[in-house]
């Protein structure tokens, strides 16, 4: 049982419950051992580093300084928490003077930030760690019906310099899970595209009008369902789903499951047990 | 793979180029037309376009002059992603190209199409006069060419990599907002506004903040990184416009919009709970009106599937919080005495 640091995302704690307990149902059958991370905080969002920018290093150093002193590495189930914690992480790996002085702070809680623990979102973990062949064999149901569009998000991909597992460009690694789990993927343009979540409260028509065609292709290529490794991406194209294609003239909708959901389904278990019925598009 | 492989261990090879024609003073709608000529390894984009050009069919049209990467007059879309003709290697593109042999060529997008490769850079323009995209002089007009007007080193770095810019027009191209809505101010221009804001010799920095902070400006980026990415000369476009947000959020009179609101919530939220309070997010955003007037539908379909976020009091503390808070507030201190130091 390889064991992880799990960090806790602030909207899996409040809106998209169903992501933590859907992997909470079937982490063991793959081997893997979340711990959660009670003591974590909220990473920023991707505001937090130019609001305060020291205060942005401080909480993330400490996000991955309790990692640390399990000495495990840490996972990361929203995309936007796994690019904002590891563009702390670099910030910090590359500035010896602030590593100090956030040190000296963390120096409260008994912690020290040293660098040592990566950080990683849960689809990288299942594709090196647990690897395709062990989830292909662990297979119970395989998604052999469903034609599948993989829409990744943009924090899990860019910017490059600070992810760099995925080409932002033309990324696979949820792809191969898809066909790991027997499913078939679809070759969806919008898959390296935004689902404008980072300005709905700022920007709401332009953000409806991204999310917009995201949905409209996926209609059109007539797939079963979409897919997305985040919970932000999943609460602009489930949630709001309803208002973009209204905006877009489009009366059809789509289902769209979480990563973690995706995983549940193909390993047998029930979308009542993965909180499937909680989503707003059914 | 093997085929790429063996794409490039070949010095010559023919190619297919997939080329976007429209001409709006004859057609109706845009086509593709095929260009199949011989290439040898080494040949840019470009210059497989001149050899059309010259070779094959005179009249299509694309803008290029210094073919070397510097004058930024050549970008367009080669299989769908947004760079210069000049720099890019026709072999590169082979190895990515979705169907063997053919290689996509397209005009830029997020601006009107002239003809064929050719889009109108105006509107672009437009908006770098909107937001006043150049330095205005603290120097008074008398002493100008009389003393020097001195940069620091320090002064210089924080624009250093942004003067890098030759507004190529790439990342206007891929831009997730603009191309929701072609108001949007753009990426290239709140680089180039960044570069001026931060410019000691200039004079028109509240100015041009104060437009920057308004619709359309620079709260509506939705942080996706593509202009970033597909920047030609790696230019960490986002950290410009980050800089324009904090600026904004320490100037006076800049954070009455709802861009800043939100921005400020996650930082008083941490403060207090280590973790978002996403209830009262939208409120604090944009208040109640709005907030009943947008979101109440939805929050009827959420309270049903129970997704709605708890009421501030629920909101559980991350553990540890008391710790936590002591070291966050000892940070507000450390950041006081650094804008103490600045300004001295």
């Amino acid at each position: 049982m390889k064991r992880y640091a799990y960090y806790l995302s602030c909207i899996n704690e409040s809106m998209t419950k169903e992501v933590d307990r859907s992997i909470d149902l079937w982490q063991k059958d793959l081997g893997i051992e979340l711990v959660k991370l009670h003591e974590s905080t909220c990473c920023g969002g991707s505001n937090l580093d130019y609001v305060s920018p020291k205060h942005f290093a401080l909480v993330n150093a400490r996000n991955i300084a309790y990692a640390e002193k399990m000495g495990l590495d840490l996972v990361v189930s929203c995309n936007t928490c796994l690019m904002t914690i590891r563009t702390a992480k670099k910030k910090l790996d590359e500035s010896p003077e602030l590593k100090q002085e956030v040190n000296e702070l963390l120096k409260k809680e008994g912690l020290e930030y040293h660098g040592t623990s990566e950080v990683r979102h849960l689809l990288w973990v299942l594709i090196d760690d647990v690897g395709l062949e062990t989830i292909r064999q662990k297979v119970k149901v395989p998604l052999k019906d469903y034609r599948i569009a993989p829409f990744y998000g943009c924090h899990i991909l860019r910017p490059s310099s600070v992810l760099g597992k995925d080409n932002p460009l033309d990324p696979s690694s949820l792809d191969l899970l898809i066909e790991a789990l027997g499913g078939e993927t679809i070759p969806y343009e919008h898959k390296n595209r935004c689902c404008g979540f980072h300005t709905l409260l700022v920007a709401e028509q332009e953000s409806l009008n991204v999310a917009g065609e995201a949905l409209e292709e996926a209609l059109r290529l007539k797939a079963d369902f979409i897919v997305t490794p985040c919970p932000l991406c999943h609460t602009v194209l489930d949630g709001y789903q309803a208002k973009a294609l209204k905006q877009a003239g489009i009366k059809s909708s789509i289902p769209v499951f979480h990563l973690s959901e995706m995983v549940g389904l193909a390993l047998g278990y029930n979308a009542k047990q993965l909180g499937i019925k909680r989503h707003i598009v059914s | 793979m093997t085929v790429s492989t063996d794409q490039h261990k070949e010095g010559k090879r023919d190619v297919t180029f997939r080329v976007f024609r429209f001409n709006p003073q004859v057609d109706s709608k845009s086509y593709f037309d095929d260009y199949t000529i011989p290439v040898e390894r080494g040949i840019t984009v470009l210059r497989a376009l001149n050899y059309i050009k010259e070779h094959v069919d005179a009249s299509v049209s694309f803008r290029a002059f210094c073919q070397a990467g510097i004058c930024g007059s050549c970008g367009m879309r080669v299989n769908g992603i947004s760079m210069l003709a000049c720099t890019t290697q026709v072999w590169d593109m082979l190895a990515k190209s979705k169907e063997e042999g053919v290689i996509k060529v397209e005009p830029l997008r997020n601006l009107p199409l002239i003809k064929d490769l050719i889009v109108d850079m105006d509107p672009l323009v437009d908006k770098m006069k909107h937001y006043s995209n150049w330095v205005d002089s603290t120097m008074p007009e008398s002493e100008m060419g009389k003393k020097e007007f001195l940069v620091s080193e320090e002064e210089f770095l924080k624009y250093d990599k942004a003067t890098d810019c030759i507004l190529c027009a790439s990342c206007v191209s891929e831009c997730s907002i603009l191309r929701a809505n072609k108001e949007y101010v753009s990426p290239a221009v709140l680089l180039k506004s960044y570069r001026m804001n931060v410019d000691t010799r200039d004079s028109m920095h509240d100015l041009r903040l104060a437009e920057l902070v308004k619709d359309h400006g620079v709260w509506d980026c939705t942080h996706c990184y593509r202009c970033q990415e597909s920047c030609v000369k790696s230019i960490p476009i986002m950290d410009a416009i980050h800089g324009i947000r904090e600026d904004a959020l320490e100037s006076r009179g800049m954070k009455d919009t709802s861009g800043a609101k939100h921005a400020e919530a996650f930082m008083s939220d941490i403060e207090k709970k280590g973790k978002l309070v996403e209830a009262t997010l939208p409120f604090r955003t944009n208040g109640v009106l709005w907030t009943m007037q947008n979101l109440l539908p939805m929050a009827v379909k959420m309270i049903l599937k129970r997704r709605t976020p708890p009421p501030p009091p629920m909101v559980k503390p991350s553990k540890g919080i008391k710790a936590f808070r002591s070291e966050f507030r000892e940070m507000s201190e450390h950041v006081k005495q650094d804008h103490k130091s600045h300004k001295k």
